[in-house]
């Protein structure tokens, strides 16, 4: 039996802009998805979470350019709890020349300003090809 | 020409004149599939052409009268720009305070005439730099303080006797006590209160529905704690403005310009009522009231907005609060052009943008402008794109002849329609508000963040499927561009802040530190102004981080309905 693909939403330090994350949220959901949205959290909090709700999917928010810093963090948290295997992905004011590390950071995919919403639904759609939308 | 024929052979007054010359023209553009109706960003209705007949109905002196005089629609002084042009106040703020300030001055040295400064991410939150939750934002999205010592290296060597400041507090868990820090500075350099001008932004919408963290103050204190700013000026700081209702950020968050007015109206209709409440004459507090708005895409309801906003202010001094101070009466306002217009790609693009967005603003009547730099949407500013910014605002101010005569617009039959549909709107979106209990209450039930976010979900569908135009977004686009321009980096900022503040806590007096903090939260408890508190605070060497744990343990904590 499948199941819907579970994404918990979450924004990172104390970046407080919270249009990005909640256009997001909204999209994933009204594509069927089931969104959890936790606002601001601390990288560890974030990926506790994504654990107890048994997410597929992190999306992580920020236009404060904390995300060098903290996004890598809730990859390596999710990582020591056993939950590396997640699919963690990033949004908002991210300059061009970040995107590599962060992948090679484990960020799954980075999608900065102006991105469609549908890109965002795709993306996460084809990254499990098994669930319904 | 004689009286008959003008009036036509058939006896009709001029207007059916032109009424008849006005359908004739339009059923030629119907025959030929032309004549449609189109709609503003806002969703008000648009003809192709607007004649003497939409205008009819206007009674010059009621409705429009002159600048600087009721209702104020035409501009809130008498000579608009020739008396005085608007205030070049451009955005600053990075890193550690020492850093802010050397781009102050250097804004100043190319001739801004206002500084405009925004804290960053912890401060505007009430956190240390050092707190765990904040290092990761120390320095970024404004500057970082911590204590009074940063305040103090913030405004070294710049005239605040003479430069009016606007500090971008936004919340006013964190705004009591920065704009506590500033004049306590003041005070020390010997500038009495009195003297002081410039502006806290101090809006409780701002901690509660645009910019929201977990743990906030609740609606009703965070309120709370703006009129106590606004209460504690009125009394002592009579030229400062104490707060500035954040239109500009309610649009940022996803308001249309019909609710980013209705907004900002509602939020001070309760904040004046609440002074009232208190004991305070309307005339005392009203003339310091100031708003913030956005300069948008849509060039003529912007402007029409901001004719709109003044003509409403007006109204609702005059008939709810029987306001008789001209002051009271005159909607003042900065504008920033919209951040949210601005696109990462093609960056240099949004000179254009800014420029547009700048000139509806002073074709609106604004008392003070910030354009924006063409690298907002991916980073801080730089020193180059902050200049190419300063001096879109000077090119307008100096080279284009806009600042000649008042109100140019005044008149244009598609304005003058405009602005009275927009007032109407605007009307109709205030009696729902009063309806859902006023602006705190709707703040507290989530009707605030609902009503936006629906606005901005609509907004970006409407990107996506291209009914919007965004250049170089959803179309005109250039795949692989390369960026054209170097991109901002945050200076080093924590080992500063974490080492001026560790120098700042092992000099202080703990027992009167423990003394002040025990003050604040007691204020905080029975209702004492805490800005009468915080004055005195400050200088014990209390941190920021400190006051709003303080404020939190009394007031408790709040999260805002989002989703």
């Amino acid at each position: 039996m499948t199941r819907k693909i579970r994404v918990v939403m979450a924004r990172l330090g104390l970046d407080s802009h919270w249009r990005g994350s909640i256009m997001v949220a909204r999209a994933l959901r009204d594509a069927g998805m089931e969104v959890i949205y936790v606002g601001n959290q601390d990288p560890e909090t974030i990926a506790e979470t994504a654990l107890q709700e048994d997410a597929d999917v992190v999306g992580l928010s920020s236009l404060s350019g904390n995300h060098m810093e903290l996004a890598p963090r809730v990859v390596n948290a999710l990582r020591s709890k056993g939950g590396g295997h997640r699919t963690v992905i990033l949004g908002g004011t991210v300059p061009p020349p970040d995107v590599p590390r962060l992948k090679e950071a484990g960020i799954a995919e980075v999608f900065g300003p102006g991105t469609p919403l549908e890109r965002i639904v795709r993306y996460v759609s084809a990254c499990f090809p098994q669930n319904p939308r | 020409m004689s009286e008959k024929s003008r009036s036509g052979e058939d006896g009709h007054n001029p207007r059916e004149i032109i009424r008849q010359a006005f359908e004739e023209w339009r059923r030629a553009l119907e025959r030929e599939d032309l004549w449609s109706e189109d709609s503003t960003r806002s969703g008000v209705p648009v003809k192709p052409l607007y004649t003497p007949l939409d205008t009819a109905s206007l009674d010059y002196l009621r409705d429009l009268g002159f600048p600087g005089s009721e209702p104020y629609v035409r501009g809130a002084y008498s000579s608009m720009y020739r008396g005085r042009s608007w205030t070049v106040r451009q955005l600053a703020g990075f890193g550690p305070p020492e850093e802010t300030n050397r781009r102050y001055k250097l804004l100043l040295k190319e001739g801004a005439t206002g500084i405009n400064g925004v804290f960053d991410y912890p401060t505007l939150r009430g956190y240390d730099s050092t707190d765990p939750v904040a290092r990761a934002d120390v320095g970024r999205g404004g500057v970082a303080v911590d204590t009074l010592e940063d305040m103090r290296i913030l405004f070294d060597g710049i005239p605040i006797h003479e430069v009016s400041t606007s500090l971008v507090t936004c919340n006013p868990v964190s705004n009591v006590t920065l704009q506590s820090m500033y004049f306590a500075n003041a005070l020390e350099r010997g500038i009495p209160l009195e003297k002081l001008r410039g502006t806290s932004q101090n809006d409780f919408l701002m901690e509660t529905a645009i910019t929201t963290a977990p743990e906030s103050l609740p609606p009703a204190h965070s309120f709370r704690l703006c009129c106590d700013a606004i209460e504690f000026c009125a009394r002592r700081a009579p030229r400062w403005n104490p707060v500035s209702f954040t239109g500009y950020n309610y649009r940022e968050a996803g308001c249309n310009a019909v609710q980013e007015v209705a907004f900002v109206v509602a939020n001070a209709v309760a904040c004046s009522e609440e002074l009232v409440r208190r004991g305070l004459e309307v005339d005392r507090f009203a003339p310091r009231l100031s708003f913030f708005l956005s300069a948008h895409n849509d060039f003529f309801e912007e402007i029409a907005k901001y004719r709109a906003a003044r003509r409403i202010w007006h109204r609702v001094m005059k008939e709810r609060f029987a306001a008789r101070d001209p002051g009271s009466l005159r909607f003042r306002f900065h504008v920033q052009t919209a951040g949210a217009a601005l696109t990462a790609q093609q960056p240099l693009n949004n000179i254009a943008r800014a420029a547009y967005h700048a000139m509806a603003a002073v074709l609106g009547g604004a008392q003070s402008l910030h354009v924006d730099a063409y690298d907002e949407a991916l980073c801080t500013p730089t020193e180059q794109s902050a200049l190419t910014a300063l001096r879109t605002n000077q090119i307008l101010l100096l080279e284009t002849g806009v600042t000649r005569t008042a109100d140019p617009l005044g008149g244009s039959y598609y304005v003058e329609t405009l602005t009275n549909r927009l007032e109407e709107e605007i009307l109709e979106l205030l009696e729902e508000i009063e309806n859902q209990g006023g602006m705190v209450r709707a703040v507290e039930t989530g009707w605030i963040h609902r009503t936006i976010n629906e606005t901005a979900y609509a907004y970006q569908q409407a990107v996506e499927s291209g009914e919007i135009p965004v250049v170089g977004l959803n179309c005109h686009r250039m795949e692989e561009e390369e960026l054209p321009m170097d991109l901002f980096q945050v200076p080093e900022t924590l080992s500063v802040q974490e080492k001026r503040l560790r120098k700042v806590l092992r000099e202080r007096d703990e027992a009167q530190v423990q003394k002040a903090l025990s003050a604040v939260e007691h204020a905080a408890t029975s209702g004492e102004n805490l800005m009468d508190v915080l004055m005195e605070g400050v200088t014990r060497g209390i941190t920021i981080g400190e006051v709003s744990r303080a404020i939190k343990r009394a007031l408790g904590t709040w999260n805002a309905p989002l989703l």
